[in-house]
């Protein structure tokens, strides 16, 4: 049977990198709750069967450079010096 | 121009090769009726402007002249791009989808934005950040998701066409609940290059139309190998409509999947329509089975478990540093946690938790893997039935078009609205939703036809020679003529 604790969805969010309120934490552990109690099913009925395999491959193509113009792709960033994104400091001083 | 607004495709070309109505006229008629009609139903997230509309027109190939509307989770060129989350605040894609490049290529126009549920994740669309959108044939009751928009802006005369996406049933269930046609192919025959994934495995780009005939005509134009994608498939360009002739194939051999069309909870109005649409084919000379497939009622169950995982390492990259919203904050991971808090809805949030939680350590046994045999043993059974019939005939719903707001308390029986449906993505396969009655309430009702891998073309024959001989899909939400 899954039994989700607050401690829990508190340590999913923090893996997930999703700040949780306080008033949020509830309502979440009960989604997590039921999903995750009806999901469990696959559990009981899983049983390997020789499927006869989808073709599996890796996809090549050749290595040819394409010259694409990254400015674009850059003015989209909510914060940039030249071509470097810039974000919080991660190392203090 | 009355009769415009709920012609065919194939209606309008002529009228356009006949010179009767110029591309320019008919994009400006649709925007109109937008401007006119979208208040109340919210479909679209933008409508463009009719200059800019045309300036990328390509004025040939079979779609020449005719507008749609793309849902908002797929890139158009120096368009906005916001999956309807707040997290995309602002973004504007750089580069066309593959399949908007080859719809404009084969001279489709597009003139807007669907709305959706954020980021796909839904089946009503209610959780919009734009806002909820409504079903045409009844404004208190949600269009079903989390292509809605797409859908309503199909049914109501809005567009002739109109492209939705399709991870658990996102194109079937709206379709169903507008009463148009909707086409989800089999995986990897529609390039996703440009769509925004949900859940990679499982994610195909799929069409709406008001009948078989247009819609084999749109997936035509954008069906086929794309270098951009590794996971579309090497098949050559074909045109769907070419058996469109009423008739059936020879023999052609029907299941009925019994353990779904009989599942505890199924509206019996249901039953009672595709046991009608049954005996249409039958007497078309197809042959009838009833046969049943055990593992599909734990599809819901695996599915969950799946695209969850997959939307947890797909929506990782939304972090306020290269695009899209961001909260500033004084440190890295601050800026990050606040970012994702604000910017996503609820349901993404949750999404991505379910995800992150069958993933970890100690419960990825459990539930990832366990969810990948059961995908395995839902692709086998479908593959044992396919060799003794030639399609499969299943409910895309068990009720029609709900509430608005019905399940806001019971997020589990909003997320089994995908019961019917999300096998299909599950092994890959090509299913299509099409109009076959109606409830009391003057609700429309769907069923879905399902083939093989690749096995389009006789969906379609199949599906439009039962349009031949019913008018489900001539029926039309009131209030939308003028």
């Amino acid at each position: 049977m899954v039994k989700i604790t607050k401690e829990e969805v508190l340590k999913i969010a923090r893996m997930s990198y999703i700040d949780i309120h306080e008033d949020e934490i509830e309502p979440m552990v009960k989604q997590l709750q039921d999903v995750l109690s009806y999901a469990q099913r696959v559990k009981e009925v899983a049983h390997d069967v020789a499927v006869p395999s989808n073709r599996r491959m890796n996809v090549f193509r050749e290595d040819v450079v394409i010259k694409t113009n990254p400015e674009p792709i850059r003015s989209r960033a909510p914060q940039r010096e030249g071509n470097y994104f810039v974000v919080p400091a991660i190392i203090e001083k | 121009m009355k009769k415009l607004a709920f012609a065919s495709i194939s209606d309008l070309r002529n009228m356009l090769e006949q010179g009767e109505i110029t591309p320019e006229q008919l994009a400006g008629y649709y925007i109109d009726r937008f401007a006119k009609y979208d208040k109340e139903l919210n479909c679209a997230i933008e409508v463009f402007d009719k200059e800019s509309v045309l300036t990328s027109f390509c004025p040939q190939g079979p779609l020449k002249g005719v507008p749609g509307i793309v849902k908002d989770n797929i890139a158009q060129i120096e368009r906005g791009l916001s999956c309807a989350s707040k997290i995309l605040e602002g973004f504007s894609s750089t580069y066309d989808a593959t399949a908007v490049s080859r719809l404009k290529q084969a001279g489709a126009l597009s003139i807007g934005r669907a709305n959706m549920d954020e980021f796909a994740m839904g089946s009503s669309t209610e959780t919009s950040a734009f806002g909820i959108a409504k079903n045409p044939w009844d404004i208190s009751r949600v269009p079903g998701g989390s292509s809605g928009g797409s859908a309503i802006a199909v049914a109501a005369g809005l567009v002739p066409w109109a492209l939705g996406t399709d991870t658990g049933g996102s194109v079937r269930q709206p379709a169903a609940f507008c009463g148009v046609v909707g086409m989800k192919p089999t995986y990897g025959l529609v390039s996703r290059y440009g769509l925004v994934a949900y859940g990679s495995s499982l994610d195909q780009i799929g069409v709406f139309t008001r009948n078989v005939y247009d819609n084999a005509l749109v997936l035509s134009a954008m069906a086929g190998h794309d270098m951009k994608d590794s996971t579309s498939l090497s098949v050559e360009k074909k045109d769907y409509t070419q058996k469109l002739d009423g008739s059936l194939k020879e023999n052609l051999k029907i299941g009925v999947i019994e353990n779904a069309l009989h599942a505890e909870g199924m509206d019996p109005e249901i039953v009672n329509a595709i046991e009608e649409a049954l005996k249409v084919w039958e007497r078309q000379g197809a042959k009838i089975s009833r046969i049943t497939l055990p593992t599909l009622d734990h599809s819901a169950a695996a599915y969950f478990i799946i695209s969850r995982a997959e939307a947890a390492s797909n929506l990782a990259r939304y972090d306020g540093v290269c695009y899209g919203l961001r909260r500033e904050e004084s440190t890295l991971d601050k800026m990050y946690s606040e970012t994702r808090h604000d910017g996503f809805g609820a349901e993404v949030k949750t999404r991505i938790m379910v995800g992150n939680y069958v993933l970890s350590a100690g419960h990825a046994g459990d539930f990832y893997n366990n969810a990948k045999v059961v995908q395995r043993m839902i692709r086998y059974e479908f593959m044992q039935a396919f060799k003794d019939v030639d399609l499969l005939v299943m409910p895309t719903h068990p009720a029609p078009a709900f509430k608005i707001g019905a399940f806001a308390q019971n997020k589990l029986q909003m997320d089994l609205q995908d019961y019917f449906t999300c096998s299909v993505n599950l092994a890959g396969i090509p299913g299509i939703s099409i109009p076959c009655g109606f409830s009391k309430d003057k609700l429309p009702i769907g069923m879905q036809l399902l083939g093989p891998h690749l096995a389009e073309g006789l969906i379609y024959q199949t599906a439009h020679a039962y349009q031949e001989q019913t008018d489900w899909h001539t029926r039309h939400p009131e209030g939308f003529d003028s």
